[in-house]
């Protein structure tokens, strides 16, 4: 839409910036730089940013600001890993709420599916633990407004307890006789619930201390094999099964966190387009109110996804493998000046080289956005309401639900991208991660050709402006330049960009008029 | 052929200014080709012309706004360049623009003395300000304090200072572009006495206007240019409106307004007494009927444009109802007006009627976007190129390509793409909002032409007008407003200059007879 000649020469311009880069990397540190691994790590890099960056040029198109997202890729990060927080819970568990020593009774909740000579095992804390045998079932009655069982036990309880505040005293649940322990091979009483991968059996005894052991598969006929041996186990213990509960699914997880951030997105777009309340003052305090939320939800604590290596941790850290294998190497090892060579067999020591999966999440951000901005009804109206929001709303465009919408992709984008940074880094610290980020989106959006006047930018440019802002940041390592400079580079070039991106402006209008 | 009307004959000096084969091209559009002019100190020269004829670049060029691309300008005779409106300042040129150029948050004398400031000790002298402003005001004849910030004054008196402005840095030539446009016909007068009483201090004017008979009153000389050329020049009697209109045009304009009547149908638009938020007092009925041209007279700032905001939805009316074809409806914003077939052409061309940065194209396509639009919401770029094409063929519109930057072309064309954007929708009920402002005489009579035979295919049209002549010439049934308030209605057999102005001035027949 408008100047589609001056954007092509921003994206040139950038495109040659970036290229420039390359090959001072080749030329100075071709060993470090040429490496299937570094190349891997600045595909997936530039995809992690690169999804913010997008989300960012929307509402820069749309002559807005957003710098919520450092904040709002922490809080979509938290969010995620507490969906998918693992609790371990025994299997037919129920509540404990009274202890007497005399008439050697436990009180539990009437939801039990207890039988009379049924051996269970009590748990309060480490010292009030124990089997117990049921003697006698009770009557059902009321204490304290819930409706409970008596039971009696043996051997009787130590000394006499009462619930505080509502809480349960402590759990109690069913155990299962052991048939066989060897090795890692175990089995069960056939009454046993059946587990799975990744449960898990706690092996308990009357007088031995209890282990808990995790299951890696349980085969037919209830033959169970469980990750590791242990000699002190044999068939004396009795098996209180625990199973693996996650809090959400891997799917509903992901799509409650879609749906917070979205909802956040038209948060912020009803309070800037009917409030008309300014978007760097809605989205500052987004900043604010969505990092203060993310740590007291986590009580400032590391969250991580320890529990899902198998199934994200592939996602994050899976490739697709291309088949060609390289690596730089030098013509002669033993001197230190000696030139280079890429050596394409693997018998050479050449590496395969792959792409992260995280790169095709980001191809198919790049092309859905590139499709929604230039040939969709609202993409064009999004790039007329960026240039001139009266007369686009002179034109009949609903304004306000364009401007929202704007807020919204970017709410949501940089909801996908702190799940896909949350999944890489696997470690959370709610006060620091995802600091800055909106800054590097913004400048990346920038440098990429977007004008934070509105109106102006493209997908493409802003793909190339993250990638240049993570060569830049791979050049600081590789180049041995002090940490401490990062962001003044980083910071000195998008300088230089946008000013030679202006200067282009000014001498191609200056062109133009003369060529008539 | 440029024609140089500099009388060789005369000793230079005489000339306070001259322009030697001026020229100036933009991107597809030569705005100024070898123009020559000359004005003596103290003398009124009216620049006329089509839109694009190249007026509004030669006063560009002469206040240092755009540098010509080749040609001379001379001062006492002295070979000058000037590269910034500061340098054509320091040799007493200075433009007044169509859109002032004050800061609404300052008082008089602040907006006089902005940038030069009299200071002592490096602190701004304010009594000093106050006390030259109130010379400045005296001398432009506006009784206001120098203290009074200049967002409370009228458009008139902000003109009056923005002069003021210009006798303070010792202007020997004032350009003045389109001053009266929007100017109530008392303002305009007082501007007009203040134009004489400069003259006969030895300032002189260039003044350029589409109004030929300010034109006609004001002008010791008038220099005519058409397509950027230096056409002719009419002195004395021989600057009469038949003869500066067959000079603008090349052609002679006899059936300037021919409007023939066509039978009325259905009513499209009601309005039951709406009242809008910047005159909740005043209830506004009116109503316009298929096939009919209404006009909407009166002074600016009598609610016009406020109506018209209110029945497209940018506004929301307080109160009263609106009725299309007889159905009662609520339109709550621009997009609801345009699914009911209103379109609305508005004043503001560059602010509200163009999204100026962008091509002819996607400006007439903008707003059939979403009609047009596949399923998926995928936009239908052909039906857009085809529409434009239309609307470029329909209307006459003169662009290189459809893909030309909206910005690049005249006044009259911009106006014509922002038409063209309704018509391809084709709406039931068509609201013009000074359709004519600052769109040259043969752009004007084009516009009134498609007017006519929009309202022949039975389109309903109310436009708003300042220009009486306008409003007389093509409507078939007026309706004028006074300070929110409708004061009349008049029929085709009842509108003329006089009728119109005690309705717009609100002044009964008696009290008129006593002044």
């Amino acid at each position: 839409m408008g100047d589609r000649g001056t954007g092509l020469l921003k994206i040139a311009g950038i495109t040659t910036l970036l290229l420039l880069l390359w090959c001072i990397l080749i030329w100075e540190s071709p060993l470090s730089f040429l490496t299937p691994n570094n190349l891997e790590n600045l595909l997936r890099r530039t995809a992690l940013y690169g999804v913010l960056g997008i989300g960012v040029a929307f509402v820069i198109i749309s002559s807005g600001i957003d710098l919520s997202i450092g904040s709002l890729v922490c809080l979509a990060a938290c969010l995620l890993a507490l969906f998918l927080q693992v609790d371990y819970v025994p299997v037919g568990q129920v509540d404990v709420w009274q202890v007497r020593a005399d008439d050697s009774t436990i009180t539990v909740a009437t939801e039990h599916g207890f039988q009379q000579d049924d051996k269970l095992w009590y748990y309060k804390d480490r010292r009030n633990k124990g089997l117990v045998k049921v003697v006698k079932i009770g009557e059902t009655g009321l204490l304290n407004g819930k409706s409970v069982t008596v039971l009696t036990v043996d051997p009787p309880p130590k000394r006499d307890q009462d619930s505080k505040e509502e809480k349960p005293l402590g759990k109690i649940s069913s155990t299962f006789d052991v048939l066989s322990y060897e090795g890692k091979k175990t089995k069960l009483d056939k009454t046993a619930p059946t587990l799975k991968h990744n449960d898990r059996i706690l092996f308990v005894h009357e007088s031995q201390t209890a282990r808990e052991k995790t299951i890696d598969q349980s085969g037919a006929d209830s033959q169970i094999i469980l990750t590791d041996e242990d000699s002190g186990l044999n068939a004396d213990f009795r098996a209180v099964p625990i199973r693996k509960t996650p809090y959400m699914s891997i799917p509903f997880a992901i799509l409650s966190v879609f749906g917070i951030v979205l909802s956040l997105g038209i948060i912020h777009g009803f309070l800037i387009t009917r409030l008309k309340m300014q978007p760097f003052v809605v989205t500052l305090c987004g900043l604010l109110i969505y990092r203060g939320l993310s740590r007291w939800l986590t009580n400032d604590q590391t969250v991580g996804f320890i529990e899902y290596q198998e199934t994200l941790g592939k996602v994050a850290t899976g490739r697709w493998e291309t088949g060609i294998q390289f690596m730089p190497v030098k013509v002669d090892p033993t001197n230190d000046s000696s030139s280079w060579k890429l050596v394409w067999e693997a018998a050479d020591g050449a590496q395969m080289f792959g792409i992260p999966y995280s790169f095709f999440i980001f191809l198919t951000i790049i092309i859905t956005a590139t499709i929604f901005l230039n040939l969709t009804v609202w993409g064009r109206h999004l790039q007329a309401v960026g240039r001139n929001e009266e007369a686009a709303r002179y034109s009949g465009i609903s304004t306000h639900r364009i401007t929202t919408l704007a807020y919204v992709l970017c709410a949501v984008l940089t909801g996908l991208g702190g799940m896909m940074f949350a999944i890489d880094s696997n470690s959370i610290a709610p006060s620091s991660f995802g600091n800055f980020f909106e800054l590097y989106a913004i400048a990346a959006a920038v440098l990429g050709g977007c004008s934070l006047r509105g109106g102006e930018g493209s997908i493409l440019g802003v793909v190339v402006g993250t990638a240049l802002m993570q060569t830049l940041y791979n050049s600081i390592v590789l180049l041995k330049i002090p940490d401490e400079l990062e962001f003044t580079i980083i910071g000195a070039v998008i300088l230089f960009g946008v000013a030679g991106d202006e200067l282009t402006r000014m001498l191609a209008a200056k062109f133009r008029s003369k060529e008539v | 052929m440029p024609l140089l009307n500099v009388d060789k004959s005369n000793s230079l000096s005489e000339q306070l200014l001259e322009v030697d084969c001026l020229s100036k091209s933009f991107p597809g559009v030569r705005a100024l080709h070898q123009v020559s002019l000359a004005l003596k100190p103290g003398e009124v020269l009216s620049v006329i012309g089509e839109n694009g004829a190249g007026k509004s670049t030669l006063m560009k060029i002469l206040a240092g706004v755009q540098t010509a691309d080749s040609g001379d300008i001379f001062i006492d005779g002295k070979k000058t360049s000037f590269d910034s409106t500061r340098a054509a300042m320091d040799h007493g040129i200075v433009l007044i623009h169509q859109e002032l150029n004050l800061c609404d948050n300052l008082n008089v004398g602040q907006n006089i003395f902005l940038g030069r400031e009299p200071r002592k000790f490096g602190i701004v002298n304010s009594r000093e300000i106050n006390q030259q402003s109130e010379e400045f005001l005296r001398r432009v004849g506006l009784s206001v304090s120098p203290k009074t910030i200049v967002g409370q004054l009228t458009i008139g008196k902000q003109q009056m200072v923005e002069i003021a402005k210009a006798l303070s840095v010792n202007a020997r030539v004032l350009i003045m572009d389109e001053p009266t446009s929007s100017l109530s016909s008392k303002e305009s007068a007082s501007l007009f006495e203040l134009i004489e009483s400069l003259r006969n201090q030895g300032v002189s004017i260039i003044y350029i206007s589409h109004r030929l008979a300010e034109v006609k009153r004001l002008s010791d000389r008038v220099v005519v240019l058409r397509d950027g050329e230096y056409c002719s020049e009419l002195v004395g009697d021989d600057i009469t409106h038949a003869n500066m209109v067959s000079n603008m045009v090349g052609r002679d304009v006899s059936q300037f307004y021919n409007r023939t009547i066509h039978p009325t149908g259905k009513t499209v638009l009601k309005v039951n007494k709406l009242t809008t938020p910047h005159w909740p007092k005043h209830p506004v009925s009116l109503e316009v009927k298929a096939g009919e041209i209404v006009g909407l007279a009166g002074l600016v700032g009598s609610g016009r444009t406020e109506l018209l905001r209110s029945i497209f939805g940018i506004d929301r009316p307080l109160s009263g109802s609106l009725e299309i074809e007889g159905e009662t409806v609520q339109i709550r914003n621009p997009k609801e007006a345009v699914d009911y077939g209103i379109a609305l052409v508005p004043e503001d061309r560059k602010q509200h009627g163009l999204i100026i940065d962008l091509s002819v194209q996607d400006n007439i396509g903008i707003a059939g976007l979403q009609k047009h639009a596949s399923r998926f919401g995928f936009a239908n770029f052909k039906k857009q190129k085809s529409d434009t094409e239309t609307m470029i063929h329909r209307l006459g519109i003169k662009t290189p390509s459809d893909r030309q930057i909206s910005k690049f072309l005249s006044g009259g064309n911009q106006q014509k793409v922002v038409l063209g954007k309704w018509l391809s929708m084709t709406p039931k009920l068509l609201l013009l909002d000074e359709p004519t402002r600052g769109v040259d005489i043969g752009a004007k009579q084009e516009i009134y032409q498609l007017i006519e035979k929009l309202a022949s295919e039975s389109m309903a049209i109310l436009f708003v007008s300042s220009e009486l002549e306008e409003v007389i010439g093509i409507s078939d049934r007026a309706y004028v407003m006074h300070e929110g308030q409708m004061t009349g209605e008049l029929g085709r057999d009842e509108l003329n200059e006089e009728s119109i102005m005690r309705l717009a001035t609100n002044t009964t027949e008696q009290e008129e007879a006593k002044i």
